[in-house]
C-alpha cells in the first residue's frame, strides 16, 4: 500500500526524521488558516500516488496568502479526485541529496541507498551514472549498525555537521523502514538547509501488502484508486487495472493474465482491463465479468489453465453470470485444467464454445474486436 | 536421476493434518513420495495419510532421520516453521503459502544462505520429478504437462507453467525436475542456483526458464551461463514484454522499476549469451528441437 506524502512525513516524525511545518486541507476555504501556521513562501502540494508530480504540476510555491487561495482553488476544481493538499512552509535549502530503503533480494538484506545528487531526475542519475549511487546492505537481524552508517555518509561525500546530521536520520529511516514493513521508503529529496539541518523535502513509503494485517491503522480507500471500479475490485480482492482498449481480460494466474495481455499486444488488440480471477478469487467470475462489462468492450476474452482454481467452476461461474448480467458483447473462452473435460456440457444453456488453445482465444478476440469476425 | 527430489528423499510435512495439508499429502503419497512424518504442534500420536505425527520437527527428525520439509502453514507462520525445519538440520524445505510478509521473505532467503539450505517459494506450487515425487500441490495428473522426460523446468508462475510446460510436452519432450521457485519478490530461492545440478544431472538434456519481468533472476541465469557454470541449452519464455512500466500486473516481484527489469533487456541479456527466448508460449517446443537437434 502506497501512503500519500503527509502519511509518509507522518511516520518520519514519529521516527525523529525532521519534515517542514505543514498543514493538510481538504478544501480550499481552508487556505488561509493553513498559510497563516505555516508561513510564507509557502508550497501547495497535491497529494496524489502518482509520480512526476511536480512536472504535472502539482506542486507548486505560492508567495503571497492570494497567489496560495488561487491555486487552492484551481487544484480543487481542476485535479480529478484530488481528496487533499499539503500546504507546507517553504525551507530555504543549501542542497539536496537522495535517500531510499528497499529489500535487496538476492541477499534477503535491507538496503540503504543514497546520492549526493537529489532531486526529481533521480533515476535518470541511477541509469546513466549508476557509480553515484550508494548502496550499504542490511542483515535484518542485526539491523543498522553505526559503522556501517558512518562509513555510508562518508562515501556520501558528506563531511562534519552534514555527516553526523544525515547519519542520525539513516538510522531514523531504517527504524520505520522495519517498524512499517515497507517495501520501500523514500527520501528525495532530502534537504539540507542553509540553517545546517537535514530536513525531509518529501516522502514516499509503501508498505507491503502482505504485512497490511499489522498496519490495520491503514485503510485503503478510494483516494488510493485511479477509478471507481479499480476500489470495487480491490475490496472484492480482484487484481485489476483499467486501460483503453476494447478486450476485457478474464484471466487465471498472474503469469498467464500478463502473457495474454502481451499476446493481445501481439495481434494488435488494445486491452480494457487486466483481470486476474484465479486463485482465491476463482468462484467470483460473476463479480469479474461485471468489472469488465463496466468498460463497454467489444469481447471478453476469458484464459485460464487452473488445477485448484477448477475449470468446470469457473464454467458454472460464467454460465450463471452471462444468464444474470446478459452481457451484450460476445466472449471467448479458452478453460482448461482441473474439470474442462464437463465444460461444454457447462456452457451449453449459454451457447458457449470451449476453446483450449491460447493464441486461437487471443486471435479470435482480436479478430472479433476489430470488426474482421463475429462471435 | 532427478535434481533435489526422488523417490528416496525422506520427505516430512509441516502443517500436515490442516485441510490444504492433508489434501496434498495424501496426492504426494499416491504419486510415490516417501513420506515418513508429518508435524502439528499438539497432535503427536497420531496417523495422517499414514504417517506418524508428531508435536514438533525435532521430535519427527529424532524418530525418523528426514532429509526435506514440506511446509503447509499459513503465511504468518511460515518464517517460524522454516527456521524449525532449519533447526533440526533440514537443507531442502519447500513452503507454498502466498501471503508471507515481505521482512519475513527476507529473513528466510538470509536464513536460507546462511545454513547453505535449498528453501523453495512462497507463493509456489512446489517442486516435482514427475514419476517419482512431489513436494507441493502440482497436479501431476495432467497428462499432457507433467508428463516424465528429460527437460529441466524453472517457474516464477504457476498458471503460466501449465500452458509452457504442455507445449514443452507437445513438442515431444518431458519433464525431468520442475522447479516452481514463485511469485514473492525475495524468493527463498533463485533460478541460478539450480543450474549446477541440472548441469550435472545425466537425465537432463535442457533447462526451459519460465520468467517475467521485474527482480534479477533472469540476469543471474545469463551470468551462469556466460561464466561457464551451465553450459546445457536453454530456452525460456518471460512474461509482461508489453507490460507499461511501473504499472503492478500480477506478482509484487513482477514490476519495473527505474528502467530496470524490462522483458526486453533480460531478452537480449539471455541471447548475448547463446541461450533462446521465445516470445509466444508455442514457440518454446520448436526452441527446444532447434537446440537440442542442434546439440546432437
Amino acid at each position: 500500500m502506497k501512503l500519500f506524502e503527509y502519511q509518509a512525513k507522518e511516520v518520519f516524525a514519529d521516527a525523529g526524521i525532521p519534515v517542514p511545518k505543514s498543514v493538510l486541507i481538504t478544501g480550499a476555504g481552508e487556505t488561509a488558516a493553513a498559510v497563516g501556521f505555516v508561513g510564507l513562501p509557502c508550497m501547495l502540494k497535491c497529494q496524489v500516488l502518482s509520480g512526476g508530480r511536480g512536472k504535472a504540476g502539482l506542486v507548486k510555491l505560492a508567495k503571497t496568502q492570494a497567489e496560495a487561495e488561487v491555486l487552492a482553488a484551481n487544484y480543487f476544481a481542476g485535479v480529478p479526485s484530488l481528496h487533499a493538499v499539503l500546504v507546507e512552509e517553504a525551507v530555504a535549502i543549501e542542497r539536496e541529496l537522495y535517500l531510499a530503503l528497499t529489500m535487496d533480494a538476492p541477499s534477503g538484506r535491507a538496503v540503504l541507498m543514497g546520492c549526493a545528487e537529489g532531486g526529481v531526475e533521480i533515476e535518470q542519475v541511477a541509469a546513466k551514472t549508476p557509480e553515484k549511487i550508494v548502496r550499504e546492505t542490511i542483515d535484518l537481524d542485526r539491523g543498522l549498525q553505526p559503522f556501517q552508517i558512518s562509513d555510508f555518509v562518508y562515501r556520501l561525500g558528506l563531511r562534519d555537521d552534514a555527516l553526523k546530521q544525515v547519519g542520525k536520520l539513516c538510522g531514523a529511516l531504517y527504524r520505520a523502514f522495519r517498524s512499517m514493513d515497507a517495501e520501500l521508503i523514500e527520501i528525495n529529496p532530502l534537504f539540507l538547509t542553509k540553517s545546517g539541518t537535514a530536513v525531509a523535502g518529501d516522502g514516499k513509503l509503501s508498505i507491503d501488502d502482505n504485512s497490511m494485517f499489522r498496519h490495520a491503522a491503514y485503510e485503503k480507500g478510494r483516494p488510493y484508486y485511479a477509478s471507481d471500479m479499480e476500489f470495487e475490485a480491490a475490496k472484492e480482492g480482484i487484481p485489476y487495472i483499467e486501460f483503453d482498449g476494447d478486450i476485457s481480460l478474464m484471466c487465471a494466474g498472474a503469469g498467464l493474465a500478463n502473457t495474454v495481455y502481451d499476446l493481445v499486444n501481439y495481434e494488435g488488440g488494445k486491452v480494457a482491463n487486466y483481470l486476474e480471477f484465479g486463485g482465491p478469487n476463482y468462484m467470483k467470475a460473476g463479480t469479474a465479468m461485471r468489472l469488465c462489462l463496466a468498460n463497454k468492450p467489444k469481447v471478453i476474452l476469458i484464459v485460464t489453465f487452473g488445477t485448484i482454481a477448477r475449470a468446470d467452476v469457473m464454467a458454472e461461474g460464467i454460465t450463471k453470470a452471462v444468464q444474470e448480467l446478459k452481457p451484450d458483447c460476445p466472449i471467448v473462452a479458452c478453460l482448461r485444467g482441473t474439470g474442462e473435460e464437463r465444460v461444454d456440457e457447462i456452457f451449453a444453456p449459454i451457447g458457449l464454445k470451449r476453446l483450449s488453445d491460447t493464441e486461437e482465444a487471443v486471435r479470435k478476440a482480436v479478430a472479433i474486436a476489430s470488426g474482421r469476425e463475429r462471435a | 536421476m532427478s535434481i533435489l527430489i526422488d523417490q528416496n528423499t525422506r520427505v516430512l510435512v509441516q502443517g500436515i493434518t490442516g485441510k490444504e495439508g492433508s489434501f496434498w499429502t495424501q496426492h504426494m503419497a499416491d504419486m510415490g513420495t516417501n513420506i515418513v512424518a508429518g508435524v502439528t504442534p499438539g497432535k503427536e500420536g497420531q496417523l495422517c495419510c499414514g504417517a506418524p505425527v508428531y508435536h514438533s520437527v525435532r521430535n519427527a527428525v529424532k524418530a525418523h532421520k528426514a532429509d526435506a520439509a514440506m511446509v503447509f502453514v499459513p503465511p504468518k507462520f511460515v518464517l517460524d516453521a522454516v527456521m524449525e525445519s532449519l533447526d533440526s538440520g533440514i537443507r531442502l524445505i519447500v513452503t507454498l503459502a502466498d501471503g508471507i510478509p515481505l521482512h519475513e521473505q527476507a529473513k528466510i532467503r538470509a536464513a536460507a544462505l546462511a545454513s547453505h539450505a535449498v528453501v523453495i517459494g512462497g507463493n509456489t506450487s512446489g517442486l516435482i520429478a514427475p514419476g517419482k515425487a512431489m513436494m507441493g500441490s502440482i497436479p501431476y495428473w495432467i497428462e499432457r504437462v507433467y508428463k516424465p522426460g528429460r527437460i529441466g523446468i524453472m517457474t516464477r508462475s504457476g498458471s503460466l507453467t501449465n500452458e509452457v510446460t504442455a507445449m514443452v510436452v507437445a513438442a515431444g519432450f518431458g519433464v525431468s525436475t520442475l522447479i516452481g521457485v514463485g511469485g514473492d519478490p525475495v524468493p527463498g530461492a533463485r533460478f541460478a542456483e539450480f543450474l549446477p545440478a541440472f548441469e550435472a544431472d545425466d537425465e537432463t538434456d535442457a533447462v526451459v526458464i519460465i520468467g517475467e519481468l521485474g527482480g534479477t533472476m533472469e540476469e543471474e541465469v545469463a551470468e551462469a551461463i556466460a561464466s561457464g557454470r551451465f553450459t546445457k541449452p536453454l530456452v525460456s519464455f518471460l512474461s509482461g514484454r508489453t507490460a507499461p512500466p511501473g504499472t503492478r500486473m500480477g506478482h509484487a516481484g513482477a514490476i519495473i522499476t527505474g528502467g530496470k527489469g524490462s522483458v526486453e533487456d533480460k531478452t537480449r541479456l539471455l541471447e548475448s549469451v547463446g541461450a533462446r527466448v521465445a516470445r509466444r508460449p508455442r514457440e518454446v517446443g520448436s526452441l527446444l528441437k532447434a537446440a537440442l537437434g542442434e546439440r546432437n
